[in-house]
């Protein structure tokens, strides 16, 4: 747009890829081959549905009950979908513990495959370039760059969900937190902490 | 053709569909194997990342059976075979001072990889 002065205010125009994608909806909408309430459906089972607290759930459970912790860890589809978390995306869920001196983290360098029904939809970084090649060539600077800043004999644990299985980290329980109610555990859990670029702290 | 309606949406994203294929394949490596991923370079899809291609690990766990991504994609079959969790070092990935004491884990299918040693 020619540069101009006056006083009033021009509304910007929606990004490159925004405009591309409301050009696709319109015309599948047309086309008659999506339907308008179910993709409001999705997206609010998705934005509001769905989400990282199902994870902190999980989490929060193992924390408190070394059996379910046992059965999580030995099986955990089954183990989160006794919670009520299963389907797209959580089809065949691994779980992996961060331990005294053992640090897990998970990435999916070809994209960004993530377990939807206990994470929800993956934060823009976990898709982007950097982090996927880094996160796998240099994962101490980019979990240092998160701020979790890991003493060298730390051994660091990278999970690439390249193929079909999606990675949850269960993040070790914060000192301290004993007295604590379920809920107020999960309460504490991030989503990060379950991608493995942060821990959990007490607050 | 059927069109997705709302009131299917929960049913759909709670159910999922899963790659497994509940199939007796026999695998063909076991934990601990030593092997060498191979350095294809397919120019269809596939989901053997580049970066481990030709570099040498420790087959860490078995997932069981799963559909084969590279042949289902391209409606060639399901060519259903084992999945591993295949442990590779940094310094095996990256060479020069990388960390041998920290561990990537990469999922690999049977047709990824073939044996060492």
């Amino acid at each position: 747009m020619a540069k101009h002065d006056h006083d009033h205010e021009h509304t910007a125009p929606p990004s490159d890829p925004a405009l591309r994608v409301k050009a696709l909806e319109s015309l599948l909408l047309e086309k008659g081959l999506i339907d308008a309430a179910a993709l409001d459906e999705i997206i609010d089972t998705y934005e509001n549905k769905i989400g990282p607290r199902n994870g902190a759930a999980v989490v929060a459970r193992a924390w408190v009950d070394a059996d379910y912790k046992k059965r999580l860890l030995d099986d955990a589809t089954a183990a989160i979908a006794e919670l009520g978390f299963s389907g797209v995306q959580g089809e065949d869920m691994v779980v992996v513990e961060n331990l005294p001196g053992l640090h897990n983290m998970v990435v999916c360098t070809l994209c960004s495959c993530y377990p939807w029904p206990t994470l929800g939809l993956p934060p823009v970084w976990y898709k982007a370039a950097p982090y996927r090649s880094r996160a796998v060539s240099d994962p101490r600077s980019v979990l240092d760059e998160f701020g979790v800043t890991l003493a060298d004999d730390v051994e660091i644990r990278v999970w690439d969900s390249n193929a079909e299985l999606r990675y949850l980290v269960l993040p070790e329980r914060p000192d301290g937190t004993d007295g604590m109610s379920e809920d107020q555990l999960a309460a504490m859990v991030t989503r990060d902490s379950m991608i493995g670029t942060g821990l959990v702290q007490a607050p | 053709m059927a069109v997705l309606s709302a009131d299917q949406v929960a049913g759909l994203a709670a159910t999922g569909a899963s790659c497994r294929v509940d199939e007796a394949v026999a695998p063909k490596f076991s934990v601990g194997d030593h092997v060498v991923v191979r350095n294809i370079n397919p120019s269809g899809h596939t989901r053997l990342p580049r970066y481990v291609r030709g570099k040498r690990g420790v087959v860490d766990r078995d997932h069981g059976v799963f559909v084969f991504p590279d042949t289902n994609a391209h409606i060639e079959g399901e060519k259903p075979q084992h999945v591993y969790s295949v442990r590779f070092t940094p310094r095996e990935l990256w060479g020069g001072d990388a960390s041998e004491r920290d561990s990537v884990y990469i999922d690999m299918w049977d047709d990824y990889i073939d044996p060492t040693e």
